[in-house]
């Protein structure tokens, strides 16, 4: 059963209530995959099972299970989980349907495969716990265009230079280069490589990393020039 | 990691209290700030602590404000990255902008505190294996010492018996700087540490820690005095792979030149000894003396490294270091500031 | 329709015939008159003539993988999905005196619990024990929880104590094995006496780790029952199945295996391997799906690595500077594992060898195929000695290659790697002269060769849709290489279509087979397949449509979009496609000769800057040079061969496995200390598509890595007069290096 990001269960802010999508309907009437069905994937039986309407997101001491609102992709997002599960796992185990774009190399905090954008900065989600990601909005690479026809500079400029091999690195490195691009639109090679220095990439695509950096740089200008 | 209790107390005298019975026992509770090397140590199982208190909901303790007559006072949540971007920090203190910048990755920066980097446990990889028992967890021997152990990354100075080199930047850039590490504890009440005084070495203190920071001590900020030395100063981070790495080896110099000569100066070491090292024979080397005398450069290089004990595999630390202070002293003679934090001679500025 | 030209003739030569098309000339679509010949069969044609192939292509996946949408094996979720973790050996030799489960079965989360049954461990990272749980946390606690005494044995973990007298036997046979000898020592002995100038060294080269950033691993969607199917990170999709079944019980027919997208192998994921036999037998054991993917701590402990190597080697030529003999002892250090190694004098002709060649076993992970295996590790001596032999004989290091090689090939990418950065003026005569200043450059080079030949393996199918839809589809596997994009190439091409026209199938095992993605072999196993196959569905299109067309099969072409006759009609391909009704057509493909090529050289020309005051190694430009016969993809073949010298690059200055001696233990199995190249420490990578290579297709995956190091560490010695033989170089052995130089001045 294939997972479409674009595919949620989210509980939108707007006074009208949850906004299912059309797929979301869909899947929840059964006619796509069998979700409901199953118990909630990453829950185990527990002991300390959370109360489903219980927000621990601002207790003063958090244990066991903990029912967490983070703002992910500018929506809010529930997730139920522990005090030890970091931001990285959450997204990635603990969302329905889970965001898979941000990716598990090293889980230390080495490699940058796992960056995203915390609070308008790039952090490794591997190193921040989920419990420590709330009240601060996230961007994930899914976070960045609406659809594949609609990319950014950033991505079509990725793809332009060939600055991807196998890709799993890509997500953290245009994650990298978007927050780059955010804070210094006018980057030199010098700068683009100081800001990509906590990413790695094992197939070597870093010297069209840096062309593709720098190529979206130019495009986003004469963009808001024109 | 091992299921933890995650408590967030929102003043410092909680957040104390909670400490209070903190041991160098596996199970202990332990301090978060950013969480970067902390995070580290416990997926590792280097720590296991059953209750981690987080400092994050803590007013008070984040950013850094500047004034000409007091200096610099750095709130301990203050991130890495706000060091490196602070415009007072840049203009009138650059060794610890310098630092800040040369810090990890900025992925880290951004998240990572200066009390968190002041604190921060040693990278030996001995000390981070979880198999391997050694001095510094409680067990009997220093497995980095032996003749045919991999010790190229480990210390040339403070005597043993344990040989980790402190990975702080920003420790030896402050210390060139006169900082004071101030802390507090809900039973004992504030300290103000001079931060020469702040770390430890095996042979001094408890050889679980390198701080001398009892167990309920929070560091609740730094303060920088306005000091003549400070303005012309420098941080080189030499390491085996620039992008990301700790330093082989590091040097923070801070001169006050006065009529083309040295009138004060502090030079302070990283990557060489447990602790931030300190070289006041080659601050003396230079005192009294011209920065673009090469006898007198050469003179400090030769003194900052007197008494170096290499081990097997890190003799080259001898010559890197007396490299690197010829290097700072280079730059500060020329009355620049690198902005890079390579250890290259490339991308100076004005 | 617009007015057309005359008919053409009718063809000379049966098959054989002129026809006009449209083709886009400087922007503008014009009617180019070309011969076709329909009874040739398949075949590339002109080169430049072409639209899609042998030009920048962007990868078609691209869009998945920017968005993250792209699934690989680790982002996989399924219904009642449980993860999987193994508990590994922490010692590198021991025995497992007992094994209990029970504190780790009660752990909440914790579904399954497997003793693998291992007494005797080998090396730490041999599998000790296995859990399946709800939650990856679970999974970890639940490792922990397995209480094991462990009698730790005497480990070895260096050459140098394995061969000691009284050393534990880590195989019957004893430590040293695989030992083969070529030559007469005596004679070469003598011809070495004779010659006018003699090098030796002693080159050692360390473990080096893949480091794909996907580890290794499945996703097993087994629930019991008779079917299975296997998500994973696979360098070959067919080699999945029958492992799969072999571990579930299954019929290997019943089991599927699907690699939509993998992050990385370079020779090190073939076959469902350790961590995949662990997932099954968990999800054999619970009837539940399992994800195990190694963490990156265990994928350094027991994913594989290229073997370690230690070379005595002593090298001597003629004063006009011919190879006369070389005298080599080379040991392969594969762990557990036999290793790999070319022999000397690897590439370079010499007439009197004597080799020595074995095997020496330690307590650590077995090697396995890495990019190029065995060639690196003979490159670089070989390299470094021929060199050394110029600088002694006072001859260019291109010339002295020059003499030693045959090949035209050769000869012409050292011109061109040498025009390209200057070799002329950058190389020094002597090591830094006439430089002043603590930044000294140097120039150096090495060469490389590969096979790269592919033959029958894939099936391909092409079908198009009366819709105008056009697929192509074959189980074969894109590693990063750009398999799936130049799959989609060829067939557009054959169509005179856009590629964004053609969608490609590819990492499914229910379609057609393809040989596993090792040796270089894809493409020329799977293009010329694929390229039949386009050309079946053509041949079988026009065949189709030409009645509704009004001509026959062979007066028709393809071009720019459209089908014409060479009667001057012209349709639009979906208008043509509309011509089929309501069946499609679907033609297969497989490999045929012609096509494709084998054999390929290489030429790595290093460029570095060496601060003789710190011992940093600035790498300023790599060039790599390449034949690989037809480009398919210009732009992702300059991404591989960027990506090989980079990783070349890495063996030479910053990579190693480290394993202490007292502990048996990997001290650097993480990536803050194995250190991979980062962005500070990019070069500019200049590749160079050697075009005066007209073959067909060939792969190029492995040259593109193998001389890398050696002329680093040529370009160093050429900088700074330090010769550093053992890998990495990095600063402390510049540093050591120059400390000895100055020593053995200062001793005069």
């Amino acid at each position: 059963m294939a997972f479409d990001p674009t595919d949620e269960e989210t509980t939108e802010t707007s006074s009208a209530g949850p906004r299912l999508s059309r797929r979301g309907f869909l899947k929840q009437a059964g006619a796509i995959g069998a979700a409901t069905a199953l118990a909630p994937l990453g829950l185990g039986d527990q002991p300390a099972e959370a109360a489903e309407d219980r927000d621990d997101s601002k207790s003063a001491v958090q244990s066991g299970k903990i029912n967490l609102t983070l703002n992910v992709n500018k929506k809010v997002r529930k997730v139920t989980v522990e005090p030890r599960t970091t931001l990285l796992a959450t997204l990635r185990d603990h969302m329905k349907p889970p965001l898979t774009g941000t990716k598990i190399v090293c889980d230390r905090g080495q490699c940058g495969a796992c960056t995203v954008v915390l609070d308008g900065h790039t952090v490794y989600s591997c190193m921040i716990l989920a419990a420590d990601a709330v009240g601060k909005p996230i961007t994930t690479v899914e976070g960045l265009a609406p659809d594949t026809e609609h990319l950014t500079p950033v991505q079509a400029a990725f793809i332009e230079h060939d600055a991807l091999q196998c890709g799993f690195c890509t997500p953290g490195f245009v994650m990298s280069v978007t927050s780059l691009l955010a804070h210094n639109p006018n980057p030199t090679e010098a700068d683009v490589r100081q800001a990509c220095s906590g990413n790695v990439c094992r197939c070597g695509t870093y010297p069209k990393v840096f062309e593709a950096a720098l190529d979206a740089a130019k495009k986003m200008k004469l963009g808001r020039n024109a | 990691m091992k299921a933890f209790e995650l408590a967030h107390p929102t003043t410092v005298a909680e957040a104390s209290r909670q400490m209070a019975g903190s041991s160098h026992d596996i199970n202990s509770p332990r301090l978060m700030g950013g969480g970067q090397d902390l995070l580290g140590m416990m997926k590792d199982y280097l720590y296991t602590p059953d209750r981690v208190i987080d400092l994050k909901r803590i007013d008070g303790l984040r950013g850094a404000s500047y004034n000409s007559k007091s200096g610099l006072k750095i709130g301990a949540l203050t991130t890495i990255t706000q060091i490196a971007e602070h415009k007072d920090i840049q203009a009138h203190f650059p060794v610890l902008a310098n630092a800040a910048l040369s810090v990890a990755s900025l992925q880290i920066r951004n998240v990572g505190t200066v009390g968190g980097n002041l604190c921060q446990r040693p990278r030996c990889w001995y000390f981070r294996n979880e198999h391997i028992m050694c001095l510094k967890k409680g067990g009997d021997r220093c497995y980095a010492a032996p003749e045919n152990a991999e010790n190229k990354y480990h210390a040339i100075f403070g005597g043993g018996p344990c040989h980790i080199v402190h990975p702080s930047d920003l420790a030896p850039a402050l210390m060139s700087l006169g900082s004071v590490v101030h802390v507090t504890s809900s039973r004992g009440g504030d300290r103000a540490i001079p931060i020469d005084a702040f770390y430890t070495l095996p042979s001094q203190g408890s050889i679980y820690q390198e701080t001398v920071l009892k167990p309920d001590e929070v560091v609740t900020h730094v303060t920088v005095p306005v000091t003549p030395v400070a303005r012309r100063s420098v941080y080189i981070k030499f390491r085996e792979k620039e992008s990301f790495d700790w330093s082989l080896v590091s040097v923070a110099m801070a001169v006050d030149v006065d009529g083309g000569l040295v009138k004060d100066c502090r030079i302070v070491l990283g990557g060489v000894a447990q602790i931030p090292w300190r070289i006041p024979a080659a601050e003396a080397a230079l005192k009294g003396k011209s920065l673009s005398n090469a006898a007198v450069v050469e003179a400090a290089a030769q003194a900052a490294t007197k008494g170096a004990v290499p081990l097997s595999q890190n003799g080259y630390k001898v010559a890197l270091t007396q490299a690197l202070v010829r290097r700072a002293a280079g730059i500060l003679a020329a009355g620049k500031q690198m902005a890079s934090d390579t250890g290259g001679a490339e991308e100076w500025i004005a | 329709m617009a007015d057309m030209p005359a008919p053409a003739a009718a063809p000379a030569t049966p098959g054989k015939h002129k026809i006009k098309v449209p083709k886009v000339v400087n922007g503008f679509e014009t009617m180019v008159e070309i011969e076709v010949d329909d009874a040739a069969g398949p075949s590339w044609g002109d080169r430049s003539q072409m639209t899609v192939l042998n030009k920048r292509i962007p990868r078609v996946d691209g869009a998945q993988k920017v968005t993250g949408q792209a699934r690989y094996t680790h982002d996989v979720r399924l219904p009642g999905m449980l993860y999987g973790r193994i508990l590994p050996s922490p010692y590198a030799a021991a025995k497992v005196t007992s094994i209990d489960t029970r504190a780790a079965e009660a752990i909440p989360g914790v579904v399954v619990v497997i003793d693998y049954g291992n007494k005797t461990l080998k090396y730490q990272g041999d599998p000790v024990a296995a859990v399946a749980a709800e939650t990856m946390e679970a999974a970890e606690d639940g490792i922990r929880a397995i209480k094991v005494t462990y009698e730790p044995g005497q480990h070895l973990v260096d050459p140098e104590s394995a061969i000691k007298d009284g050393a534990p036997k880590i195989y019957p046979e004893g430590n040293i094995r695989a030992s083969q000898k070529r030559g007469d020592e005596a004679a070469i002995d003598q011809e070495l006496a004779g010659c006018a100038a003699v090098v030796e060294g002693e080159f050692r080269t360390p473990f080096q780790h893949h480091s794909s950033l996907e580890t290794h691993g499945i996703v097993v969607d087994y629930t019991g029952g008779d079917t299975a199917t296997v998500y994973a990170s696979t360098q070959s999709t067919f080699s999945i199945p029958g492992d799969a079944a072999g571990a579930l019980g299954l019929q290997a027919s019943n089991v599927v295996a699907i690699v939509e997208h993998m992050g990385g192998g370079f020779g090190s994921k073939f076959g469902i391997d350790l961590p995949g036999n662990v997932a099954c037998a968990l999800s054999k054991k619970s009837k539940r799906p399992v994800h195990l993917m190694l963490t990156r701590a265990d994928e350094f402990l027991m994913a594989g690595n290229r073997s370690a190597s230690l070379v005595r080697a002593k090298l001597g030529a003629s004063k006009d500077g011919k190879l006369v003999a070389i005298k080599a002892e080379q040991h392969r250090l594969g762990g557990l594992g036999e290793g790999s190694q070319r022999g000397l004098p690897y590439i370079y002709k010499v007439p009197h060898v004597f080799r020595t060649m074995d095997s020496i076993h330690t307590n650590i992970d077995s090697s396995r195929a890495m990019r190029g295996p065995g060639s690196p590790q003979a490159s670089f001596p070989i390299e470094s000695l021929l060199d050394d032999l110029a600088v002694k004989l006072d001859i260019d290091p291109i010339e002295i290659r020059k003499i030693n090689t045959d090949s035209e090939t050769y000869h012409r990418q050292m011109d061109i790697a040498a025009a390209k950065v200057g070799w002329a003026t950058g190389r020094n005569k002597l090591p830094g002269e006439g430089q002043t200043g603590p930044l000294k450059r140097g120039m150096g080079l090495g060469l490389a060769e590969w096979g790269g030949g592919g033959g029958p393996a894939c099936q391909v199918t092409v079908k198009i849709s009366p819709d105008g839809g056009v697929t192509v589809s074959v189980g074969s596997q894109d590693l990063g290489t750009g398999t799936r994009t130049y799959t989609a190439g060829i067939v557009a091409e054959e169509f005179g279509l856009p590629i964004t026209a053609v969608t490609a199938f590819i990492g499914d095992s229910r379609l057609g087979n393809a040989n596993g993605s090792g040796g270089s072999t894809t493409a020329a196993s799977l293009a010329p397949a694929v390229k039949d196959a386009a050309y079946n569905a053509r041949v079988a299109l026009f065949q189709r449509i030409a009645p509704a067309m009004g001509v026959k099969s062979e007066a028709l072409a393809a071009s720019n979009g459209k089908i014409v006759t060479d009667t001057g009609k012209s349709v639009t391909f979906k208008q043509a496609c509309a011509m089929l009704g309501t069946t499609a057509v679907d033609a297969k493909g497989e490999w045929k000769p012609g096509l494709s090529d084998n054999g390929v050289h290489g030429v790595h020309l290093a460029h570095v800057e060496v601060d003789t005051q710190t011992g940093r190694v600035k790498v300023l430009q790599l060039v790599g040079v390449q034949d690989c016969g037809l480009p398919l993809n210009r732009l992702t073949i300059e991404s591989q061969l960027n990506g090989g010298m980079l990783q070349g690059m890495g063996y030479g200055l910053t990579e190693g496995k480290v394993t202490d001696r007292t502990t048996g233990l990997m001290l650097n199995n993480n990536f803050e200390e194995y250190k991979l190249p980062g962005c500070k420490e990019v070069p500019e990578c200049i590749p160079i598509i050697d075009d005066a290579d007209t073959r067909g297709v060939i792969g190029l995956a492995e040259p593109g890595t193998i001389p890398t190091a050696g002329a680093i560490a040529n370009a160093i010695y050429n900088a700074c007069g330090v010769r550093v033989r053992n890998l990495p170089i990095t600063p402390d052995k510049i540093l050591d290096g120059l400390a000895a130089l100055k020593g053995a001045k200062g001793a005069v």
